[in-house]
């Protein structure tokens, strides 16, 4: 008998092990319950029973861009308001991803970890959610694309807080339309990669500067055309001869084809990888889209189209802000994000050196090239680019870039599709986002 | 404002039915423990060589040299495991197990079980014992920590008990009225049944068959009566087969009671027992047809039987033994070849869960019959080279291996139950959304393999751990009152069916929710279906039978 009971301990270590388990999901319900909950496949959650009791969802002025009022769920009065925040705020599905009613769909409609929905409408905490958004920049923005796809984001630099988010296409959730428009629920400031053109001869430059050359006593020569790897790199225009500055602020394509080549296909790989280009950040709690880099399979005349950015290079809107706010922050990223009272990492893309040397190459664009007038006096570094998508399509138009001013730290990333030249088209956009999210600053110009 | 007090009223009546719960949970447990037990020794064992009194405790001893021996003879002519001194209904038996200088009885060498008497002398090596009464003894004596508050009084009597259950399923049965109108007189329907099945098991076990205490058999009706009432909004003729399975069930576990009373008459039936389970699983295998993967069920006139259930009981009654016939060989390797059929015949049928619940079985069955934890470290890579197999032959459960842990990430297709579960446990919180409110019940199988997420989605988080804590309850009890069972079958039976409910309920809980891969085996008393029903009482007698006192009402009338 005594050894009978002794060995039957063993059915106690089972009892131990169940209560370990019990344990386990315990913690598990703790850590993850929210995130258990917050699945667009909850009916506790669907359309009606959802979002009829849930929280408001203001802008960074306190503006309402949605709020449930006797179990219907309404939007902002202005139309426009409404398509230009479609992407952060949400409709009632859980199509856009990066959408708070998707991504926080629990807190707004008073998920708790005591009474998960369980409560009945009228005993539920309702969880309001604050926006870092403008939504009237983000009105003026979207009109300004004037019916064009792409997208455009402005953020603080120092602090991650994203005053303007757009992308089109875009519909109005308040009366989701029968038909939605192809694309519409992609949010392509975070979500899509385009084709980066000439902004990413900001890389090249990067990778030029690590690849030990001394950038500031090169020169280069265009003559509109160059033999690269047995095959043609073209220009827009015959430079002539030019220093790294006037390269970059006229984007001649001959002189980063050679700043490429010089660098090395190495050089370009790695540097494109350390600066984050093939990676996938963080903006809020959802991840931008992963770019592109390779070049395993590139000639050398592909390696000098790579260093004009129109090899199989693909970027991120979201990205291209990250970067430019690294190149305004020292070479420190602060990641972007877009609800109140979220907190963002940082990570250092570039040596402070480099960025100081970047910086000062991008601002030489704007104050000698473009002029100061442009940004209403704000002080600001950037780059344009028009990306051939060809297939007969007009090519993709990008303007990225920041502000130094201490007060008005914003970094900004705007791509229009089939825009044309990007300065003509991306740079109107440009202008209002960057003057608009100034001005919610505090700036006056 | 009347809305707003309505919905105080629906919210309090969930936290009161949870905080309710508990109570009954712990005054069932808390009353077992005050249960008084026989702590006197039966009788003593005076070792006259060195004037030494021992008491002997159990109705089953082992004497002999070795340490492990109940009773522990310091003399090296003794054999390490020398003979076995057990208690019947007759008297006091002395059977020597093979020792090399044999046993005598006052002088004369005996073979077999011998009967002895008060004042006998008992000869083994050059020691010799005499039986004498327990009364005589006059040493300490020890509590087992379980039953450490000891009080002539249980804490609440059976009925008081049995009805703060039914109160409880009252409160069930309102929260379906309140969510759903037309299922009004079926919830009140399945409630009375539900209340009419526990007393009805009351008067037969405490009235016809005189078996004292009552609180397994509550904990047993709190789970089928909850099973069934949140069977009520989802499949009625489910519930219907919950309660009249719960009946057939509580009828056999008496009649399996009565049957095991003699814990040597389980040896003569032995090989029958055998040989019936392996001609169910063989009817199994020739008429199975597949469903969901396993072809585990059959149906006889329409309805639906689980052999592999039935025999879950059978595979106890194999596994566990009187402590003298343990010793033997033939009778250790009969079990093991007829494990072999068993956990063989369930893997042809596809039903892996079980085929699991089984081997986890034999290794504590073989663990706890012979100690030796090599043969069972060897069982288990044998098991674990055959799961290997299994994967590459069986895509479906490979599919289910694969989902294993990540199953939020597929939530549409291998995840779907698991993430299921997960989300709609997080929506059902501490205290749930109301009985009938909740969405996993849609979900196929959902009320057998699913039915721990039913649990928590509709009643909250705390009853379901409740739940799942009783079933862990039972396994720390069946070992507590295992060390004063009338044979080493009651001790390890109970031990080995509790686990074996316990290993079922973690299948189950941990494979729905993502912590195992989701074998689908039903949760003990709980989860819909006849079959499971049926073994669940089957296996619950075995820790009845393990209370000594379960079969001293009858002779001995009331002690209050
Ligand atoms: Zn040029």
């Amino acid at each position: 008998m005594k050894r009978t009971m002794s060995r039957s301990f063993i059915s106690l270590i089972l009892a131990a092990a169940f209560l370990l388990g019990l344990g386990l999901l315990c913690l598990r319900y703790v850590k993850d319950g929210d995130m258990w909950a917050n699945q667009t496949y909850n009916q506790h959650l669907a359309f009606g029973k959802g979002l009829s009791g849930a929280g408001k969802i203001y802008d960074r002025n306190g503006t309402i861009l949605a709020q449930s009022v006797d179990s219907q769920r309404y939007y902002n009065e202005d139309y426009y308001t409404r398509l230009a925040t479609l992407h952060t705020v949400g409709d009632g599905s859980y199509n856009i991803a990066t959408a708070v009613q998707t991504a926080r769909r629990a807190q707004l409609v008073g998920h708790n970890g005591i009474f998960g929905y369980g409560l009945p409408e009228s005993l539920r905490p309702k969880g309001d959610v604050s926006l870092t958004l403008d939504a009237d920049v983000c009105a003026e923005v979207y009109e300004e694309f004037a019916g064009k796809k792409g997208a455009c984001m402005v953020y603080n630099y120092k602090t991650g807080e994203v005053l303007c988010m757009v992308s089109t296409p875009s519909y109005d959730p308040q009366n989701v339309p029968e038909e939605i428009p192809e694309g519409a629920y992609l949010n392509n400031a975070v979500s899509s990669t385009y084709s980066p053109g000439s902004i990413y001869k900001i890389i090249t430059t990067i990778a030029l500067m690590e690849s030990g050359a001394d950038i500031e006593n090169m020169t280069f020569t265009c003559e509109g055309e160059r033999d690269f790897g047995g095959d043609t790199v073209t220009c827009l225009e015959e430079h002539g001869e030019m220093d790294i500055y006037q390269a970059f602020a006229w984007s001649c394509n001959i002189a980063f084809a050679e700043a490429a080549t010089t660098a090395g296909a190495e050089n370009m790989q790695r540097v494109s990888e350390s600066l984050g280009v093939t990676k996938s950040y963080l903006v809020g709690s959802v991840r931008t889209a992963q770019g592109h880099f390779d070049l395993s399979d590139a000639n050398d005349n592909d390696l000098a189209w790579s260093g004009v950015g129109q090899y199989t290079n693909m970027v991120s809107p979201a990205y291209m802000a990250i970067l430019c706010g690294a190149v305004a922050n020292s070479g420190e990223a602060r990641l972007p994000h877009y609800v109140q009272g979220e907190r963002s990492g940082t990570t250092r893309l570039m040596s402070e050196e480099t960025a100081e040397k970047m910086q000062d190459i991008m601002r030489y664009t704007v104050s000698d090239y473009y002029g100061d007038t442009m940004f209403g006096g704000l002080t600001v570094g950037a780059k344009t680019g028009t990306a051939e998508v060809g297939e007969g399509k007009e090519p993709n138009a990008w303007m990225v870039g920041y502000s130094t001013d201490a007060e008005y730290p914003l970094a900004f990333a705007v791509v229009v599709e089939e825009g044309g030249y990007g300065f003509y088209s991306a740079g109107p956009i440009a202008r209002t986002a960057m003057i608009g999210c100034a001005q919610s600053l505090g700036f006056e110009g | 404002m009347t809305q707003f007090m309505v919905d105080v009223a629906v919210v309090g009546l969930r936290i009161l039915l949870a905080v309710y719960a508990l109570i009954i949970i712990y005054q069932c447990f808390a009353s077992m423990r005050r249960q008084k037990r026989q702590e006197a020794p039966l009788v003593m064992l005076y070792n006259s060589t060195i004037r030494k009194k021992i008491p002997v405790l159990c109705w089953e001893n082992l004497i002999g040299r070795g340490k492990g021996c109940d009773i522990v003879i310091e003399d090296p002519t003794v054999s390490r495991s020398h003979c076995v001194l057990l208690r019947r209904k007759e008297g006091w038996f002395i059977n020597d197990i093979g020792s090399k200088s044999g046993t005598r009885v006052n002088g004369r060498p005996v073979h077999g079980r011998h009967r002895v008497t008060i004042d006998d002398e008992i000869k083994i090596g050059s020691t010799t014992l005499t039986l004498r009464r327990g009364e005589e003894y006059d040493g300490e004596m020890r509590h087992h920590w379980f039953f450490s508050r000891v009080s002539s009084k249980p804490s609440v009597s059976a009925p008081a008990l049995i009805f703060l259950t039914n109160l409880f399923h009252l409160f069930m049965a309102v929260e379906i009225c309140i969510s759903y109108e037309k299922f009004v007189l079926e919830a009140f329907e399945i409630l009375g049944a539900v209340v009419l099945f526990s007393w009805v098991f009351y008067l037969f076990s405490a009235g016809v068959f005189r078996r004292s205490n009552f609180e397994l058999e509550t904990l047993a009706v709190l789970l089928v009566g909850a099973g069934s009432i949140l069977l009520v909004s989802q499949d009625i003729m489910d519930a219907w087969i919950q309660i009249i399975a719960a009946m057939i069930g509580a009828a056999g576990y008496l009649i399996m009671l009565k049957f095991i009373e003699n814990p040597d008459r389980i040896v003569n039936w032995r090989m029958a027992i055998m040989i019936i389970s392996l001609v169910f699983l063989g009817i199994n295998l020739a008429f199975g047809r597949m469903e969901f993967g396993a072809a585990n069920r059959i149906y006889i006139g329409g309805v639906s039987v689980q052999p592999s259930e039935i025999v879950k009981v059978a595979y106890i009654f194999v596994g566990a033994s009187a402590l003298d016939h343990l010793q033997t060989k033939r009778n250790f390797l009969e079990f093991v070849v007829f494990s072999a059929l068993c956990v063989g015949a369930l893997a042809l049928m596809g039903d892996f869960g079980t085929a699991l619940i089984f081997f986890m079985s034999f290794i504590m069955i073989s663990i706890i019959r012979s100690g030796d934890y090599k043969t069972s470290v060897l069982a288990l890579a044998g098991a674990a080279f055959a799961v290997v197999i299994i994967l590459k032959f069986k895509p479906y459960i490979a599919q289910r291996f694969a989902v294993w842990g990540h199953a939020l990430e597929d939530p549409y297709n291998a995840g779907y139950q698991q993430s299921g579960v997960l989300t709609y446990i997080a929506s059902g919180g501490l205290f749930g959304v109301g009985v009938g409110n909740g969405i996993l019940r849609y979900y196929g199988a959902s009320e057998t393999d699913l039915v721990f997420g039913i649990i928590t989605e509709e009643i909250g988080l705390i009853i379901a751990l409740a739940f799942a804590v009783v079933l862990c309850g039972l396994v720390v009890y069946s070992r507590a009152i295992g060390t004063r069972s009338r044979s080493t079958f009651y001790s390890i039976s109970a031990s080995c069916a509790a686990s074996m409910m316990l290993v079922q309920a973690s299948l189950n809980i941990f494979g729905c929710t993502d912590i195992l891969p989701l074998t689908g085996v039903t949760l003990p008393f709980i989860s819909a279906g006849g079959s499971s029903m049926l073994s669940s009482f089957g296996l619950l007698a075995f820790i009845k039978a393990a209370d000594e006192r379960t079969y001293n009402r009858s002779k001995r009338l009331p002690q209050r």
